[in-house]
Parts: structure tokens; sequence; C-alpha cells
């Protein structure tokens, strides 16, 4: 139920700011103006869709092939600097929406896997991920730009997860055993 | 169709014929949770993209030739990668608006910067998504860890951009 208001908000907010835009845009440049941004739109659409419905054929199929669990065995507070590689890569290879990442994090810090590894995953996914550049960055901005974002992108998820190691607050996920009763 | 969606639709065929070899049942699985993904995807997508078109055209073009544009420097990065965190919405939003930033002269730099605020900041998603799920205190120790991390990359960026001179041309 609460998934269910959330994913509406998004859609009510999304609708609002729109109208005002549209209003606005109608107002203050006239007609003309109002078609050709719809214009765009229709362009932008007709440009992502083919690589949209791929991209969401490709995450419904590996939701099928991998098992949370093991992936939570790489990525343990002994990891290390390969945890870190772990969760970046498997961030990247991530594909879906908030919807989909954030309840596989809380599966994963449940599952055992340590905040630096957590951190280093979602960085990877929202920054980098493969779905999300194939279907939006390469076609809309071109594959020159996109390779140089991907490449100012590709260091940070490590850097956020040996910070996030460092930073002494304590957590414990949602839902968990008591702190301290994992080791 | 670009060589990016050919990688992408082959990957797709890839891990779908996985998943069919796993048995029928299997890939009757994966086919619902995609046809489920596509119903919810679509609205926000009709809603978002005439969103992200009016928005470009209220966006006066000096704004982004002047305060993004590649002469700002340290500072327009630092300006760019706050505002990426206020783009509400997904992917459909932000790189339309990133396009037409780059069409009216902003900085590769910047526009760097500011599709790296979007993704680490993303207050919309912080807010909707990140807080119910893993909580205030895991969000703070992950912007402490991350939240510089935009400016990085957009000085990441400048360094980089001499061995990319296509980057800000359009095809």
């Amino acid at each position: 139920m609460l998934r269910l208001l959330r994913r509406h908000s998004s859609l009510a907010i999304i609708l609002s700011i729109g109208l005002v835009a549209g209003s606005l845009v109608w107002t203050l440049h006239g007609p003309e103006a109002f078609r050709r941004a719809l214009g765009t739109a229709w362009q932008v659409f007709l440009t992502v869709l083919p690589a949209l419905l791929a991209g969401l054929l490709l995450a419904g199929s590996l939701k099928q092939l991998i098992p949370p669990g093991a992936l939570a065995k790489w990525m343990g507070a002994e990891s290390g600097w390969r945890g870190l590689f772990v969760a970046t890569l498997c961030g990247m290879a991530m594909p879906g929406g908030p919807m989909a990442a954030f309840p596989l994090v809380l599966v994963l810090a449940q599952a055992g896997a340590d905040r630096g590894a957590l951190i280093a995953f979602i960085v990877a996914w929202a920054l980098n991920g493969f779905q999300r550049v194939l279907v939006w960055e390469v076609p809309l901005l071109g594959a020159d730009f996109a390779l140089l974002r991907f490449l100012c992108g590709l260091p940070l998820s490590v850097i956020a997860g040996v910070l996030a190691r460092r930073i002494p607050l304590a957590w414990t996920p949602p839902g968990s055993a008591a702190p301290g009763a994992r080791p | 169709m670009t060589i990016g969606q050919g990688i992408l639709l082959v990957l797709a065929l890839g891990a779908f014929g996985l998943a069919l070899r796993r048995g029928v049942p299997t890939a009757q699985r994966a086919l619902r949770e995609t046809g489920d993904t596509i119903l919810r995807v679509l609205p926000l997508l009709v809603a978002a993209l005439p969103m992200a078109a009016f928005l470009a055209e209220l966006i006066p073009p000096d704004l982004a030739a002047g305060w993004l544009g590649p002469e700002s420097g340290l500072l327009g990065i630092a300006i760019a990668s706050l505002a990426g965190g206020f783009i509400p919405g997904g992917p459909f939003v932000s790189f339309p608006l990133v396009l037409t930033f780059l069409k009216a002269g902003a900085g590769g730099p910047q526009m760097v910067a500011l599709i790296t605020g979007w993704a680490i900041l993303g207050f919309h998603r912080v807010i909707a998504w990140e807080w119910p799920v893993l909580g205030g205190r895991f969000i703070l120790i992950r912007l402490l860890a991350s939240g510089i991390l935009p400016v990085l990359a957009g000085l990441i960026a400048q360094a980089l951009l001499p061995m990319f001179p296509h980057a800000l041309v359009r095809p």
C-alpha cells in the first residue's frame, strides 16, 4: 500500500510540475513554443523507446537469475577492496529504478554486506548503471559525452565506499537483529 | 538504432535466453516482471517527457551559457552539482534537460557535475525511496561519504575534456 502511494506521488509531482510549466510556456512564449516542446518530447520518446523495452526485459530476466544471498557473501565486512569492486560491478549491472534497487540494498544489508560495499553499490547503480547509460545517455547526449561522463564517475563509487567505512556512526539495517548480534 | 541500443538488445535477449534455459516458468516470471515494469514506467514517461520539454523551453539560454558555461570553472561545477540534486524524477527528466543545456552552450565539466549531482544527491529519490527503506542514519552516512563527489567528477571531466574533442558536438 505504501509502495503504491509513493509510486503515485511521483506521478502527481511530475504531472503538476508539467502542468505549471506547460501553462507558463503557453502564456509566455505562445502556442507555437508549446507545440515545439511537445514535438521535442515525442522525438525523445521515439529515440529511447526500443532501448527502454530491451532494458526492462534485461531487468526482468536478471532478477530471475541472480539470488541476492550470493551477492551479499561477496560484500561482507571483511571483504576489503575486493568487496568494493564487486559492489561497484554489481551496482553497474543492476538494472531497474529505485523501486528495485533500494529494497535489494536492504536485503544485502540484512544478509551481512558492509556499509562501504552498500554505499559503493548505490553510487555505482545511480551513476553508472549500464542500462541507464545505454538507454538514455548514449542516444540523447552522444557516445563521446557519455564515455567522458562514465569515466569521470568510475572511481567515485570506490571512493564513497572507502569514506563510508571510516565514518564513525553506527548503523544497523532496519528489520535485522539487535546491534552487536552480528560479529 | 545506435550501437548502445544494439548492445542492450543483445544483452536482454541473452539474459532472457538464460532464463528460458532454466525452464518455461522462469521465463514466464521474467516476462510478467517486464510487463509489470512497463505498465509502471510508461505513465511516468508519458508525463515526464513533456514536463522536461516545457522546463527546457522556460530555462533562459543565457543561464546555461553564463552560470554553467565553459568559463564558469569551479564555481559553475559547484552550482551544477547542487542544482543536479534538485532535478526531480528519473533519467527521462535529467538527460533531456542536460541536452537542452548543452545546446544552449553549457560547459562539459559542468554538465558532468550536474548529472553526477542528480545521480548521487537526487533529493527527490532520497526522500521517496531511500529514507523509507534504509532510514535517515544510513542516508547521513551515505551523503557524508559521497556528497562532495559530484564536484570531483566535474574536476576530473575538466582534466579529461581535451581528450574528448567530440564530447560537446551533437551528431
